[in-house]
């Protein structure tokens, strides 16, 4: 159900009601709605409104979803203090094993380039961590080349290894989890990233920035006590 | 301490409680029972606090020893259980004594068993929740689906205590064929009217391969789907996906916290019970509703 917009860090939203508990707000902006999300889901994060159970940002929508029915939206944001920046930001280096890759002859053929400048142009952008899920852990970054931009494989594999970093569209990313997946994989990292055991069980956030490192397979090896 | 000891997993037995909450931004699905109303009357009727865990058989049950006396109750569809062999009845406690073998079978109605003991299923919280979530790997008893040889501790709850009873006339009943009550999703409109109408008047199948992730459906004639895409955004259970090939997945308690197909409406949460308990094969209306 189509709601009155609301305004909120700096900016107008169009809100539906998306369930019985469940808000569906998009920014009212241009460009770099990513950056309005953020900042505003950064924002409620830090005012820990109690009957806020959830805050899933995606790449153009905020889904909020509450412990109860009936919430007055308008109200309850209200007491939120909206920054224009978010001061936390954090960067991970994450490194990458490229060798592990098992799509580079697909990845080659379609960009028309070597292994090797695919790997410098991949492994030398500030990524962002636009949003996390649909499946546990898995990381989607903003900002991949778009000489690198690949269709994902018609058929998904039915078993991506833990730790995979993939191509997919615009998009790259990382499979925390051992996954079925059709995006094409570039590389692997030794380092976890969703573990169930932690609290919370990631280190990342949507809004953190990402750079990969590429390492090679001995240090692969060392890192993550697999021979992958 | 009680323990079970598996002796057949059955079909997909899962560990369950109200599942976890506040993880969905690191793509962490709810989990939990599928079927809220039989998962609370299972603990209301051993007395149980509301939100222990239970074990959730799919379609066909598994046949457990219990190694401790216990009570016990089983909620939800009919599996035609039996305790040593002696037929056993749905939503009232039963005692159990040590080497007792329950038994259950093939759902003859419905989809999903709930089995209650009372006291505490002793498996690790994982995200504040013991439910598995088995597409993640974790929760429940080792992430996955309880097979021949596991066994499951619990901690007993000494003392009387007061139960539930409810009425021959209040047994809930399982139909394979259900409407539900949807309210519009943000795509509804993206719909023309005849094919509103179609989506409206349609009796779907559901399909096989529906789980715990979502409940897809199937028509003879698949709905007509817009040629216009969505950005991915946060999805919940309950959502009507209408993906390219015209026919709709319902998600469900595992679904994926962030989904990119087409968001035609919602069902409501009330009746999420009632396609938990659809078994492959049944059928599903829909019905437009309002807050």
């Amino acid at each position: 159900m189509e709601l009155p917009s609301l305004q909120f860090n700096g900016n107008s939203w169009s809100v539906f009601r998306l369930g019985e508990k469940a808000w569906l707000l998009t920014p009212q902006v241009d460009s770099g709605s990513l950056a309005v999300i953020h900042q505003a889901a950064n924002s409620l994060e830090k005012a820990s409104i109690a009957s806020l159970i959830d805050i899933v940002p995606a790449y153009n929508s905020l889904t909020l979803i509450f412990s109860r029915k009936n919430i007055d939206l308008t109200k309850e944001l209200s007491h939120v203090n909206f920054a224009s920046e978010i001061q936390d930001v954090q960067t991970h280096v994450v490194q990458v094993c490229y060798d592990l890759g098992l799509d580079w002859k697909e990845l080659e053929a379609h960009s028309g380039m070597s292994k090797e400048e695919i790997i410098t142009i991949h492994s030398s952008v500030d990524y962002t961590i636009a949003m996390m899920g649909f499946l546990p852990g898995f990381v989607f970054l903003e900002g991949l080349d778009e000489r690198l931009f690949i269709p994902r494989k018609d058929n998904p594999r039915t078993k991506i290894p833990a730790s995979s970093v993939g191509i997919g569209g615009s998009q790259t990313g990382i499979y925390s989890l051992e996954s079925p997946g059709g995006w094409q994989v570039i590389g692997r990292t030794p380092q976890s990233f969703f573990d169930v055991r932690n609290e919370p069980p990631g280190k990342l956030k949507a809004g953190d920035k990402v750079v990969f490192e590429s390492i090679s397979k001995n240090e692969f090896i060392k890192l993550s006590g697999q021979n992958g | 301490m009680g323990k079970l000891t598996v002796l057949n997993g059955g079909l997909f037995t899962t560990i369950q409680d109200g599942g976890r909450e506040g993880y969905r931004k690191f793509g962490v699905p709810v989990s939990g029972i599928m079927d809220e109303q039989a998962y609370k009357l299972a603990n209301e009727m051993v007395g149980n606090a509301t939100n222990e865990p239970v074990l959730e058989c799919t379609l066909k049950g598994g046949e457990y020893r219990f190694d401790e006396d216990a009570i016990a109750v089983l909620t939800g569809a009919p599996m035609n259980p039996q305790l040593n062999n002696e037929p056993v009845n749905l939503n009232a406690f039963f005692k159990v004594n040590r080497g007792d073998i329950l038994k259950l079978g093939f759902a003859e109605k419905g989809c999903r068993t709930y089995v209650a003991i009372r006291g505490r299923w002793k498996v690790p919280k994982v995200m504040e929740s013991c439910s598995a979530c088995t597409m993640g790997n974790f929760g429940g008893l080792f992430g996955r689906a309880l097979e021949k040889g596991d066994t499951i501790s619990w901690e007993k709850l000494e003392g009387d205590f007061d139960t539930r009873e409810i009425l021959s006339n209040q047994m809930p009943y399982y139909s394979s064929k259900i409407t539900v009550n949807f309210i519009s999703g943000p795509e509804w409109n993206w719909l023309d009217e005849k094919t509103q109408n179609f989506f409206l008047n349609t009796s779907f199948k559901v399909h096989t391969q529906s789980n715990r992730m979502g409940i897809r459906l199937r028509s003879d004639e698949s709905i007509k789907v817009p040629d216009k895409q969505i950005t991915s955004s946060g999805v919940i259970p309950g959502i009507i996906q209408l993906p390219p090939s015209g026919q709709p997945i319902i998600l469900m308690k595992d679904g994926q916290t962030i989904g990119g197909y087409l968001r035609i409406g919602k069902v409501l949460d009330i009746h999420l019970n009632r396609l938990a308990q659809i078994p492959p094969n049944g059928y599903v209306r829909f019905k437009k509703t309002f807050f």
